[in-house]
């Protein structure tokens, strides 16, 4: 799973969001590094909606303008799970040898 | 708010390379995302933005190509799989006789990938489902 997308399921696991809000929320989940980009998030949502990770939840219009608001799914959840146990586990393995060669404080 | 509306048009010009039917369903939101993240006063798209939705918008159209296609293989799948297996071992018996007969050259290089393309076809829409 590719970080941008890892980062949208995670933005979307805190509750509904629309495109903007996943954008703003995707910037602090990773501490203003990854700042996506419209065309980048709208094909990774079109992707995940194919693969049924996530789905519309509801329309607004908001200043005449139209906002629609995404969910995760169960089977988005249960995905989002498997990678974030994945990586964690990936992680303490490198932090346990780094810290075995003394790198980690 | 001529700056607004300046912004907004180029926008609909970038946002005109994707497919009709996903223009249709995401064009105004995705047109409210971009005005959400542009900076007041600005007039043109940012060439970065600008580039990344070129991207996204060929690689929707290619996509959208080839769902369409696949989609077209496993509706017909009962006439395609049969046709692409006796294809497929038509031109496999084709490149034994070039090559029996010593006559195969660089054939095979174009023979054998079509044949495994038919073969593939065929075992694709025996195996796969294809979202409609």
């Amino acid at each position: 799973m590719q970080e941008a997308t890892f980062l949208i399921l995670t933005a979307l696991a805190g509750g509904t969001q629309h495109g903007y809000g996943i954008i703003t929320d995707v910037e602090r989940i990773s501490d203003r590094r990854v700042r996506l980009r419209a065309g980048t998030l709208y094909t990774a949502l079109e992707r995940l909606r194919a693969d049924r990770l996530v789905e519309v939840d509801r329309e607004e219009i908001v200043d005449g303008r139209l906002r629609r608001y995404y969910r995760l799914t169960a089977v988005g959840q249960e995905r989002l799970a498997a990678e974030a146990a994945r990586l964690q586990a990936n992680a303490l393995v490198a932090m346990s040898r780094l810290d075995a060669i003394g790198v980690l404080r | 708010m001529t700056d607004g509306a300046d912004l907004e048009r180029r926008y609909r010009r970038l946002l005109a390379c994707y497919p009709a039917t996903f223009r249709q369903e995401h064009e105004q939101e995705i047109l409210a995302v971009l005005i959400a993240g542009a900076e007041e006063g600005q007039r043109w798209p940012r060439l970065a933005e600008a580039a990344d939705l070129l991207r996204s918008a060929v690689y929707m159209r290619l996509h959208t190509r080839l769902q369409t296609s696949w989609t077209w293989e496993y509706r017909h799948r009962r006439v395609m799989v049969p046709v692409r297996i006796v294809i497929g071992i038509w031109l496999v018996t084709l490149t034994a006789i070039l090559y029996g007969y010593g006559v195969g050259g660089w054939w095979g290089l174009l023979l054998v990938p079509a044949a495994a393309a038919h073969f593939y076809f065929a075992y694709r829409s025996l195996r796969h489902r294809v979202e409609s």
